[in-house]
């Protein structure tokens, strides 16, 4: 459906996205997840024709994205990072107006009542835009690029500004979407991202650092970096004496605990290896009572720092992984907000 | 087109802008239509749409000068330069907009030499041809303001803009009319092929065809100095008088309506229509 060869662009001598290559399939949800300034926005300006590539090429659909721009755009609907809605009109009046920018003009009226009721506008229909709050705003920004019943749905950060509630619902429309359209959306937030889509392409600097199913994420997972943060009731030394005498445990720091009277430990055992258990029972037997004891989260920083420092970089790389990866549930709500 | 044509007649009715533009419009053709025609006691109505196009270079800003640059600023150009349209319908059903708002002001302006008309005969062709170059000039000034806001993201830049613009068009005569040496003339030449290496190099970014262009530019008009300096003669008065939109006018008031005028409005605002779209279109070049 999308094929993206060689894309670059300069913006004077700063280079904002560096030979992209990649395609997306029909039906596929796609995410693009990356820092700040990794080049995301650039990327999806390009593929909607907002902007040109320094080089390289964009087909949507098999049409040209410079070369039959008209024919390109009517197969996308975008939703920029501002919605871009204009205030001085009402919801139904601006939807009309995309409709007309569009050329939908069978069954208008049923398709922008479907497109509402989608994302749940249908009760602001009548207010300006301008009175919205920025959740209705990014919302009725998505209506607009329903609008049409676009193949490609095209989504730059959607989530941002939403408050926990509007963000499960806003994945809840994205999973729906990705039943009848192809969709693509970015972030900044890894659980944003491997909650609803299919796969994942992780852009830094420019360049995909790695890509890969949430599945596939999910299975590093379960080795971990073997890295688990303890926190325990007692006195330091004791502590720390009886875990010297655990021999699976290969590096110690200790500093007092948030909590008085207990101490937090960082403790590894190196890569892929599950130190929980060793960690458990070596407590148990000098009774000291384990107030916490969780697997370090990777940020995404961690990850890109260790994706661009391994060798493994390209496609399919093996992810080191954050520890609380949301796995993709299967519908509707459900998802551990406390993530957010 | 028609989509983005209706939007900004609602949009000029929606805010202020179109009010205050038919409002302003018509106090300036009540006031001069006082003083020249019912004071005096004169049917020579051409005289007060003569005296209204002074004004211009405030009544046009107001039309133009939030078109593009108030998209570009609530990133609502997002929406419309990704969407199916293409960027000339764009940029036509915007000036199109901004042109019927200017003709329903003067449409309504039709009316005060209808009122004249039971005192007395009127000159009938130059109110004609008045009007006729008027409705002209108002075109290729709204042109101007349409290329000009399209250049920025501000209203204010834009009207402040297009307000010295049309500014310095209306006085172009009076530039135009200073005779200069031919030696001026090839400074001015030379300047001007500078500055058109200088967008080359902007639009293409291709350092190397660009100072080629511009030096062997300024080679050939050198050796044309050194050969003939006559050539140079008055060309700074030809070039002016080509951007001298106003004078044209005065054609009009005599009650003359020459087809090669009527062409240079139509052409100087397709001029700047296409320059618009032009300017869009560059985000898209390689």
């Amino acid at each position: 459906m999308i094929e993206v060869k060689n894309l670059t662009k300069k913006y004077g001598i700063r280079t904002a996205i560096d030979d992209l290559n990649f395609s997306i399939k029909a039906g596929e949800i796609v995410g693009f997840l990356g820092p700040n300034g990794a080049g995301k926005t650039t990327t999806m300006n390009i593929m909607t024709g907002f902007i040109a590539a320094t080089s390289g090429d964009v087909t949507i659909n098999g049409l040209d994205i410079l070369a039959e721009p008209e024919r390109a755009k009517a197969n996308i609907g975008y939703l920029p990072d501002t919605p871009p809605v204009y205030g001085d009109m009402r919801v139904c009046e601006y939807l009309n107006f995309v409709a007309d920018i569009k050329g939908v003009r069978k069954g208008r009226k049923e398709m922008l009542e479907y497109v509402m009721k989608q994302v749940s506008i249908s009760d602001i229909s009548r207010r300006l835009i301008k009175n919205l709050s920025r959740g209705y705003r990014q919302r009725v920004g998505l209506a607009q690029a329903m609008v049409g019943n676009p193949k490609v749905i095209i989504m730059d950060e959607p989530t941002i500004g939403l408050d926990p509630k509007q963000i499960i619902e806003m994945r809840d429309v994205v999973k729906r979407l990705g039943k009848k359209h192809t969709v693509i959306l970015s972030s900044h937030i890894m659980q944003e991202v491997s909650a609803v889509c299919d796969r994942v392409l992780i852009i830094n600097r420019g360049k995909i650092v790695a890509t890969g199913t949430p599945e596939g994420l999910s299975e590093g997972l379960q080795k971990g970096s073997g890295q688990m943060q303890v926190r325990v009731k007692g006195e330091r030394e004791q502590i720390l004496s009886a875990l010297r005498e655990v021999s699976i445990i290969k590096e110690t720091s200790a500093e007092k605990g948030k909590e008085s009277g207990t101490i937090d430990l960082l403790l590894n055992g190196g890569e892929g290896v599950d130190i929980r258990e060793a960690i458990f029972r070596c407590m148990a037997r000098n009774n000291f009572p384990i107030l916490m004891m969780k697997p370090t989260e990777l940020t995404l920083e961690e990850i890109f720092l260790s994706l661009t420092e391994s060798d493994r970089l390209g496609i399919n790389a093996t992810l080191p992984q954050p520890a609380e990866i949301a796995k993709p549930e299967n519908e509707g709500g459900g998802e551990d907000v406390s993530n957010l | 087109m028609l989509a983005i044509y209706k939007k900004e007649m609602r949009t000029y009715f929606t805010h202020m802008m179109g009010y205050v533009f038919l409002a302003f419009f018509l106090l300036l053709v009540g006031i001069w239509f006082t003083l020249l025609n019912v004071r005096s006691a004169d049917g020579n109505f051409h005289h007060v749409l003569s005296n209204v196009t002074i004004f211009f270079f405030i009544l046009i800003p107001i039309l133009t000068m939030r078109l593009f640059s108030e998209e570009a600023r609530q990133k609502t150009d997002q929406l419309l330069f990704t969407s199916p349209l293409s960027v000339g319908a764009i940029v036509l059903g915007k000036f199109l907009a901004a042109f019927s708002l200017f003709l329903i002001g003067v449409g309504i302006t039709v009316i005060f030499p209808l009122l004249l008309r039971g005192y007395g005969e009127l000159p009938v062709s130059q109110i004609t041809g008045a009007f006729v170059g008027f409705v002209l000039l108002g075109a290729a000034c709204i042109a101007v303001g349409v290329f000009i806001s399209v250049l920025t993201d501000n209203q204010i830049i834009a009207a402040v803009v297009t307000m010295g613009a049309i500014f310095v068009m209306f006085l172009m005569d009076a530039f135009a009319a200073r005779h200069t040496s031919t030696f001026v003339s090839l400074v001015f030449v030379l300047l001007v092929i500078a500055a058109v290496a200088a967008v080359w190099y902007n639009a293409t970014r291709k350092a190397v065809i660009a100072i080629a262009v511009g030096v062997i530019g300024l080679i050939i008009a050198s050796g044309l100095y050194l050969l003939n300096n006559l050539i140079f003669d008055g060309i700074i008065t030809r070039v002016l008088l080509w951007f001298s939109v106003f004078a044209r006018f005065n054609v009009f008031t005599r009650g003359v309506l020459r087809f090669s005028d009527v062409i240079y409005y139509l052409s100087f605002s397709a001029l700047f229509i296409y320059l618009t779209v032009n300017v869009i279109e560059k985000r898209r070049w390689r």
